[in-house]
């Protein structure tokens, strides 16, 4: 019974929710309780466009009040002067909001880290002083009075119809952000928030990606300002403070700030406690002081948090998955296009450290170049500039045709540069499958607005990813552990994995950074035929290692660094018997040997 | 001129926050959101001493130290320590500072509160332009708190071990430096100085429960222009607030300052995102 339960599809029980939120008035709930309800989604539709930007990607912002407050003094002004239109006025609630989000986020991401919250913050204590220089259009400290009560396509709306309204955008607007959630964008957002280098590293621009989902997120709180000037009919700036920023942080932590659903929760849970009482406002800002120090150490997802485990609870006990047999035919590589990768005379110093004097190299497509060295001698950062981590003091480097020298690290991902990285990276919480699928979010990127509306393009790049996910698992084989998480996997694992997820993006170029370290002789075998099988579809392999027989046994040519400069270059054979190689690498000196 | 002097006079009491910001990044590569609502806790503490108790200036400063110093203390316990990372730390920091703000206001209210200064009142015309004695002491503290830190920073075996703790904190820890306990004393020695100054900072802020909210902003943006980590950044970040929002209040009006400000975080960060003074560290992977 339970089982059966537990496997309703997980978008029901919401879509049954927000019918009866829709429908309560006719359940025979209070005009006070309909109150509730409706700031209830106003709310929660500000805590939802946080959520986007501090749960799903990591940047904790308060400037949701300001456009909040943008949407409401808009909607309430134009209200009174213009055109009373519910529909018209919800569009330039919501459009005006993304402007403020677009001008604060601009700025605010340039730095990383705090620079988004502080510029956000000032931004949320400039609004009454804004109020009070537009005083003419805004009513100043005294508020905005006498706005209408809204008409919708020139019919007047009652208490009840508005109700409806509002309730039917509110369930609207999370059924969108739970589409954009599930689809692939989500995983991207979380990669991002997990990771920043692995997301540059796949293509992702970091900085777009960061400023899209705080921009996004302004848009529910323009329509939740648009809404909340008609709920009073009158707006003050008490309404927009600094309080209201943190009222919506707590809503968004306490319904969990990485969940769809969870600022439902966290708001409604705010209205009917505190936010209900008069006696609050005196002790508000100490409890939220301390709720927000308990959650921020304590509570891992909020309510939301919770929930979710009790449910993989639930299902690991009554539902145990089925078990997916070991495929045994790991299936063919489809030929791949590769690309010559050129470096030459590249130059990198670090303060008065010369990590790299002058560096050429050639990789061929459909060969093996392998790039060895003590530690130390600069193998990695070579790495780094050609993938744009760090920027080259001089000599050049093309994929191909193309020049990246000083690219940025998203762009030269998308000349086709995939790599694995000497520590495994995979964000937490995101299954085998997703971690790999993140690795053709950018070559086969849908657009946002298709992937929501679930339009034919996006169902059919989700079709492609699955089928593509699924050919490269089986060839690594791992299939039968796909719906695992992935970062909980064992290192050998986890290392196929991450070859995976950048042949899953058809590399032209990949590069594997000590990707045979930590293995076993039979995992070593193994991966060692998969980079033999990916040279044989045509992509351009390097490889730099420091286990001497592998390299021996895999490359066709192998580049020798010692001290940041090029000793050798040659075939396994020459490389072999270098004396310098013998004497630097791997510590035989010549008079010992004679 | 007069403008000038004041807007330098306000600049070093940015320039006092964004010095506590940096040494709570220089030691956690963090950012504790909370500590302008510490050194309003100094304003309000100092006070009460002055006013309410009306105590000795000395014993007054000791008091604010140690009771600040104390409730930097307990935030490092309870929202620094138990949590890792940058936005965990925001959210905390961000919740002490709101619990603060509660504090202060249940204790001493809303209203704006006249901080008596330490020396006898006088003002003098310095390059025709008219300055309190408070002020150029101020201004002066300011200055002498960031070069002795600086020094302090750059020749002490402490001041060392900091320097490599903020570069990399595994790396220090193998080399026997005791980055937990060295931390925790630079946390604590934030939330000192941030009491200690209160005596200074008070009469030329006033005591007002808003004067968190108001110092965070200001400290930030000093911070943001001379970027982060650089304690002389800093003060000349703090002085240049002081002066844009000291000018644009004599020449544009009341309403502006904060908004000129503002403008000038948003240029900063568009033009300049790592500071005057910070450095770019390149990510490694």
């Amino acid at each position: 019974m339970l089982a059966r339960i537990l496997r309703i599809p997980s978008w029901l029980l919401p879509l049954v929710l927000g019918a009866l939120l829709i429908a309560a008035p006719w359940l025979g709930i209070s005009a006070g309780t309909r109150r509730l309800l409706l700031l209830t989604c106003v709310l929660a539709l500000v805590a939802s466009g946080l959520n986007l930007s501090f749960g799903y990607t990591g940047e904790l912002a308060l400037g949701q009040t300001a456009m909040y407050a943008t949407g409401a003094y808009l909607t309430g002004y134009l209200a009174i002067n213009w055109v009373n239109d519910l529909a018209l006025l919800i569009l330039v609630a919501a459009v005006a909001a993304l402007l403020v989000g677009l001008v604060s986020g601009v700025p605010g991401l340039r730095l990383g880290g705090w620079s988004l919250a502080m510029t956000s913050f000032f931004l949320v204590l400039l609004v009454p002083q804004f109020l009070d220089l537009l005083e003419r259009f805004t009513g100043g400290a005294v508020g905005l009075v006498g706005i209408p009560a809204p008409e919708l396509f020139g019919s007047r709306l009652g208490p009840l119809g508005f109700y409806v309204v509002v309730a039917v955008l509110t369930v609207a607007w999370f059924a969108l952000i739970r589409n954009l959630i599930t689809s692939r964008h989500g995983v991207a957002f979380q990669v991002l928030r997990e990771s920043p280098v692995l997301a540059s590293s796949l293509g992702i621009s970091v900085y777009r990606m960061k400023l899209t989902a705080y921009a996004v997120g302004a848009i529910p709180a323009g329509i939740a300002g648009g809404l909340f000037a008609y709920v009073d009919k009158y707006l003050s700036p008490h309404s927009f403070g600094f309080t209201m920023a943190v009222t919506v942080l707590a809503a968004s932590i306490l319904g969990g700030a990485k969940s769809v659903y969870g600022p439902l929760v966290g708001a409604a849970v705010m209205q009917y406690g505190p936010l209900r009482s008069t006696d609050f406002e005196q002790y508000a800002q100490i409890v939220y002081g301390i709720f927000l120090i308990i959650a921020g150490t304590l509570v891992a997802n909020g309510l939301a948090g919770l929930a979710n485990q009790a449910i993989r609870r639930l299902r690991a006990r009554y539902a145990p998955p089925e078990e997916i047999p070991r495929s045994t035919d790991p299936g063919e590589l489809p030929p791949l296009t590769g690309a010559r990768l050129e470096v030459s005379d590249v130059q990198k110093s670090f303060g008065g450290l010369r990590a790299l004097g002058g560096v050429s190299l050639t990789a061929e497509p459909g060969r093996i170049t392998a790039l060895i060295g003590p530690n130390g001698s600069g193998k990695t950062t070579l790495l780094n500039m050609i993938c744009g981590y760090y920027r080259t003091d001089a000599g050049t480097i093309r994929v191909g045709e193309q020049d990246i020298t000083g690219a940025a690290t998203h762009k030269v991902a998308r000349t086709g540069v995939a790599r694995t990285f000497q520590t495994p990276l995979f964000p937490e919480h995101i299954t085998v499958r997703e971690a790999v699928a993140a690795g053709v979010y950018m070559p086969h990127y849908v657009g946002m607005p298709s992937s929501i509306l679930r339009l034919p393009n996006y169902r059919r790049a989700a079709a492609a990813d699955r089928a593509d996910v699924d050919a490269v698992l089986r060839l690594v084989g791992v299939t039968h552990l796909a719906d695992t998480e992935a970062a909980s996997l064992p290192l050998g694992t986890r290392r196929m994995l991450e070859v995976a997820r950048a042949l899953v993006s058809r590399p032209k170029v990949l590069l594997l950074d000590e990707v045979a370290s930590g293995l076993d002789t039979d995992e070593i075998e193994r991966l060692a035929d998969l980079v033999r099988a990916i040279r044989d579809a045509g992509t351009a392999v390097i490889l730099v290692e420091h286990n001497f027989g592998l390299v021996l046994s895999l490359a066709d040519t192998i580049y020798v660094l010692a001290q940041g400069e090029l000793v050798a270059t040659g075939t396994p054979a020459e490389i072999q018997t270098h004396p310098r190689v013998l004497a630097e690498y791997l510590g035989v000196s010549q008079e010992a040997k004679a | 001129m007069t403008s000038i002097w004041s807007g330098l006079a306000i600049g070093a009491v940015y320039a006092l926050v964004g010095i506590g910001y940096n040494l709570v990044f220089i030691a956690y590569t963090t950012f504790n959101f909370a500590h302008a609502q510490l050194m309003m806790f100094g304003v309000f503490v100092t006070y009460w001493g002055l006013v309410v108790a009306e105590l000795p200036v000395l014993l007054v400063l000791l008091i604010a130290a140690v009771v600040v110093g104390l409730v930097a203390l307990v935030e490092e316990l309870i929202a620094i320590r138990p949590v890792k990372g940058i936005h965990a730390h925001l959210v905390t920091t961000l919740g002490m500072a709101t619990l603060l703000d509660g504090v202060t206001r249940l204790i001493w209210g809303d209203q704006v509160l006249k901080v008596p200064p330490a020396v006898p009142d006088a003002t003098w015309t310095v390059l025709g332009g008219r300055v309190s004695v408070v002020e150029v002491g101020l201004i002066a503290c300011v200055i002498a708190v960031t070069a002795a830190l600086t020094v302090y920073s750059r020749r002490s075996l402490t001041g060392l071990a900091m320097l490599a703790m903020a570069e990399d904190r595994d790396a220090a820890l193998l080399r026997g430096i005791d980055v937990k306990r060295l931390a925790l004393g630079v946390f604590v020695f934030a939330g000192v100085l941030a009491g200690a100054t209160g005596p200074l900072v008070g009469p030329k802020t006033f005591a007002v429960a808003t004067l968190g909210a108001a110092l965070a902003l200001k400290g930030f943006v000093a911070v943001a222009i001379g970027g982060f980590g650089s304690l002389h950044g800093a003060l000349i970040g703090g002085f240049v607030v002081g002066l844009v929002e000291s000018l644009t209040g004599r020449w544009l009006g009341s309403q502006f300052p904060t908004i000129a400000v503002f403008a000038v975080l948003v240029l900063i960060l568009l033009l300049k995102p790592a500071g005057l003074f910070g450095t770019t560290r390149e990510r490694v992977v």
